[in-house]
């Protein structure tokens, strides 16, 4: 399109003008090799002109023909600082060959948020490079690739923070627990465990590490272990939603259902409308005998949440609880829909 | 169980022995190409073949397999190394192995997995039925100390991969049927490998489910496969136990199914006609969140005393062990939570499975053969461990209490329960994956110096099924089940057993009345049984 505005300004031959229209033809029917083929001819029969080196690159650039594109680019800015687009497209051919460095200055000017946030990253440039990210993201929310290098660059900004941590503070309590949330990432748990209790050892009040250790504690089944650790958490941050939860929802597995109501009761009331403790504190409703308090919780869940498997889980316990209460009609219906989730999710 | 014979090989627990003679190692043969049935075999029976009065104790091997296997398979069963074997149990209650003498040594070629145990064709002499990978064989007793193949004749070599099996009268004929689990649409030579980066073996969900078999005995040592005519073939499953009992008392037996990561089966027997399968209305298909679970073991029994059988299944790790209470009317609750047996066996995982009361104490204790099916699960989860002890878990009327029964952790898979020396105290014989079986006895629970009373009560059929498999038995508030089948891959002695604590009424008594419900529909009334005896019960004309 560059190319065909600019010759319309240009005193033209006719045979410069029939390689162009045969160039655009055949790059509109896909056929790249014609069209590069064309466009080399006019960049031979008018070497001055920038448009013409822009195009060719252009056409290299859709054939994903990197190493080709990047000269005719550079040749075409060379002649013509201002070609519109140009910019952009050298920089994403340097990206892809690797030449980030170089890329930047072009992208910059190409204003290609996206590829220059790459670009930035790659070159160790973070912060700059989660701004640019950000920006992209709001056009683009759902993109997987942008979403990928955000995670990366964020990951990176933690390791700085954690490499710095380790090098300055190397005892100090929240490097211990920063350690211990490394091995707990990795799987080694019995590592984990060390780690957070020396952790709390340097500094009993550290918020979180209770609630992580309850949560070892949980993977492996053992839950008067996980309680105690729940239950430091809630006393140490009563105002945490979460740390009531998981003591609640312990404490219905231990099999004590009346003090599993309280805790999940005050989850509630912490933070409104968490489906996981709502589920949870129908469960332990049920085991009280409250079943009407029961039945409201598993419907707040079905109101909540849409095809999960907490809806799942609710329409489950609704069927349970309904055929319990001689609902039968009721108690179908929800056995109806639990099994049709089920069968959707094993699809 | 008394001590002679028996030896503290094993040590330091009081409850675990080794009886003299008992020299079975069970073969599993691991591979690298981890092979999903190395890690399921193998069962155990416990009977009385020869009718002498003490219990024998009968093994499945496993099989040879090549790492890799080579086509066609051969699991090497005609090495003595490979064989299932027979031990007949001596006056002293030393084992004698009798394998060979009683025609044992040859079978199919199988790798082998569970046994089940009736007197199939009513002639006072109890009956093999072994499953396995490949095809099933059934040994007809002979009462002259020998069992003959008859697998052919009578038609039940099912095939694929059987595990648990159990015999059972669900048509009241008075002749024993026979109900064969199966587990997986799985074979050796479409083997698949799992797990990163180390081999594991394969989650059932990799394989498609298969249906159940059910055989009508239909007399002169032939029996019928009525699967679809019954309703059993309905549904696929990934079944690995079995368990009868009459939940809604109809008088025809009901059969759970332990599934393996699937929702359980409970089919309920439509007037000996047909099975509907009903776990989902009754309550007992899945967890009480809902979830699946690998549904391994099962048993059948009343633990809290209500006249009712509950349904006990043991499952993998952090999965907790499910134990649903009959309720009556058909539906049943999920108390794992509520009798502290959630807590207990969340981080076990649990095969063969007894509910049996083994202190005499009047409530069902909780015996189970525990490992993890992962070998290699520590380096998945280093929270979890492949060898586990045994568990013991004492009933206290409605909630568990746990019993240091052993530190030895072991592979166990299949348990049978049975008064092995005839002292009026359970004693229970657990398989080891690759290892020597371990038995275990209740004595140390009985305090000396008074002990609580007891009664054992042994059946024999007229008009029903010789063995009386089907028949309640009611000693006051106390209802056992006459049943062979149940736990995993495993027979339990026929005899049912009861405890009454020190005290039988506000004087002490010493006499009970015992009530019985045959399955011929006949009711017998004994009244002023002394206890402490083994009680022998004919049927009447």
């Amino acid at each position: 399109m560059i190319l065909v505005c600019l010759l319309l300004l240009a005193q033209v031959s006719p045979e410069l003008t029939q390689h162009v229209n045969a160039g655009l033809r055949a790059k509109q029917a896909g056929d790249l090799p014609t069209a590069i083929r064309e466009f080399l001819k006019v960049a031979e029969l008018a070497p001055a002109l920038a448009a013409a080196h822009v195009n060719l690159g252009a056409v290299y650039y859709e054939s994903r023909d990197y190493g080709h594109a990047i000269p005719a680019l550079r040749k075409g800015l060379e002649l013509n600082p201002e070609l519109p687009g140009a910019h952009g497209m050298l920089g994403a051919a340097l990206l892809a060959q690797g030449f980030a460095a170089e890329a930047i200055a072009h992208l910059e000017k190409g204003q290609s948020l996206d590829l220059l946030g790459v670009a930035l990253l790659e070159v160790g440039r973070d912060r700059e490079a989660l701004d640019r990210l950000e920006a992209s993201l709001q056009s683009r929310p759902n993109d997987p690739d942008l979403l990928y290098y955000l995670g990366r660059v964020h990951a990176r900004l933690a390791q700085q923070v954690t490499d710095r941590m380790a090098a300055e503070f190397p005892t100090a309590a929240r490097t211990v627990q920063l350690r211990a949330e490394a091995r707990t990432a990795a799987g080694d748990q019995a590592g984990a465990v060390r780690e957070f209790q020396a952790a709390l050892k340097l500094r009993p009040d550290l918020h979180g590490v209770h609630l992580a250790l309850g949560e070892i504690y949980l993977s492996a089944g053992d839950y008067p272990a996980a309680e105690k650790e729940f239950r430091a958490e809630t006393e140490l941050v009563p105002g945490s939603a979460v740390a009531a939860y998981q003591l609640g929802a312990v404490l219905l597995n231990l099999g004590d259902a009346g003090r599993a109501v309280k805790e999940l009761e005050r989850a509630e009331a912490l933070k409104p409308g968490m489906p996981e403790a709502l589920l949870a504190l129908g469960r332990a409703q049920v085991a009280t005998g409250a079943s009407g308090a029961a039945e409201k919780n598993f419907l707040r869940v079905i109101e909540q949440e849409r095809n999960s498997l907490l809806t799942e889980a609710a329409h489950f316990q609704l069927a349970q609880l309904y055929r319990q209460m001689g609902r039968t009609a009721d108690a179908d219906r929800q056995q109806t829909l639990f099994q049709k989730s089920r069968s959707q999710r094993q699809k | 169980m008394g001590l002679c014979g028996l030896g503290f090989g094993l040590a330091q627990s009081p409850f675990l022995m080794s009886p003299a003679g008992l020299d079975f190692v069970h073969r599993h043969s691991p591979t690298t190409q981890k092979y999903l049935v190395e890690t399921m075999g193998g069962g155990v029976a416990l009977l009385d073949y020869n009718q002498d009065g003490l219990l024998d104790i009968f093994l499945v091997n496993g099989g040879r397999i090549n790492d890799p296997v080579k086509l066609p398979v051969d699991f090497g069963r005609e090495v003595p190394a490979y064989w299932n074997r027979l031990y007949r149990q001596n006056a002293d209650h030393s084992f004698t192995d009798v394998t060979a003498a009683a025609g044992l040594s040859s079978g199919p070629n199988s790798y082998g997995m569970g046994v089940a145990v009736g007197d199939f064709d009513n002639d006072g002499f109890p009956d093999l039925y072994v499953t396995g990978y490949g095809p099933n064989a059934l040994y007809r007793n002979n009462g002259r100390g020998g069992f003959t193949d008859v697998t052919a004749a009578a038609g039940v070599a099912a095939g694929g991969w059987s595990a648990s099996a159990g015999f059972f009268d669900y048509d009241r004929d008075g002749s024993l049927d026979l109900f064969v689990t199966r587990y997986l649409d799985w074979s050796i030579d479409r083997n698949i490998l799992c797990g990163t980066p180390f081999n594991a073996y394969c989650r059932p969900d990799k394989f498609a489910p298969v249906a159940n078999v059910l055989y009508r005995n239909e007399g002169g040592g032939r029996f019928r496969d009525v699967s679809s005519l019954t309703g059993i073939a309905a549904v696929k499953g990934k079944a690995l136990g079995v368990a009868f009992n009459d939940y809604d008392g109809d008088g025809f037996p009901d059969i759970f199914v332990a599934n393996d990561g699937m929702e359980q089966y409970l089919f309920h027997n439509e007037r000996g006609q047909r099975f509907k399968e009903v776990a989902m209305e009754a309550g007992v298909a899945f967890s009480d969140d809902g979830r699946t679970y690998a549904g391994m073991g099962v048993v059948f029994a009343d633990y809290d005393r209500d006249g009712r059988p509950d349904v006990l299944v043991t499952n993998l790790a952090l999965e907790k062990y499910a134990l649903y209470r009959n309720e009556g009317g058909g539906r049943f609750r999920y108390t794992s939570l509520t009798t502290g047996l959630a807590a207990l066996t969340a981080r076990s995982s649990g095969w063969g499975v007894a509910l049996e009361d083994f202190d005499n104490d009047g409530w069902r204790d909780v015996l189970v053969a525990q490992s993890h099916v992962l070998d290699n699960v520590a380096k998945i989860n280093s929270g979890l461990r492949y060898l586990e002890p045994p568990l013991l878990l004492r009933g206290t009327g409605g909630r568990f209490q746990p019993v240091p029964l052993t530190d030895q952790a072991m592979a166990g898979r299949g348990l049978a329960v049975g008064d092995l020396d005839n002292d009026g105290v359970l004693d229970a014989v657990i398989t080891v994956l690759g290892g020597r079986p371990v038995v275990m006895t209740g004595a140390p629970l009985i305090p000396a110096g008074a002990p609580p009373n007891w009664l054992t009560v042994k059946l024999t059929g007229t008009s029903s099924n010789r063995d009386g498999l089907g028949a309640t038995v009611r000693v006051g508030d106390q209802m056992s089940y006459v049943t062979t089948a149940g736990s995993y891959l495993s027979a339990s002695d026929r005899r049912v057993h009861f405890g009454f604590g020190r005290g039988l009424g506000s004087k002490g008594e010493q006499e009970v009345t015992v009530e019985i419900n045959w399955p011929s529909g006949k009711k017998q009334i004994l009244e002023h049984v002394p206890v402490n005896r083994l009680l022998d019960v004919k049927e009447p004309q």
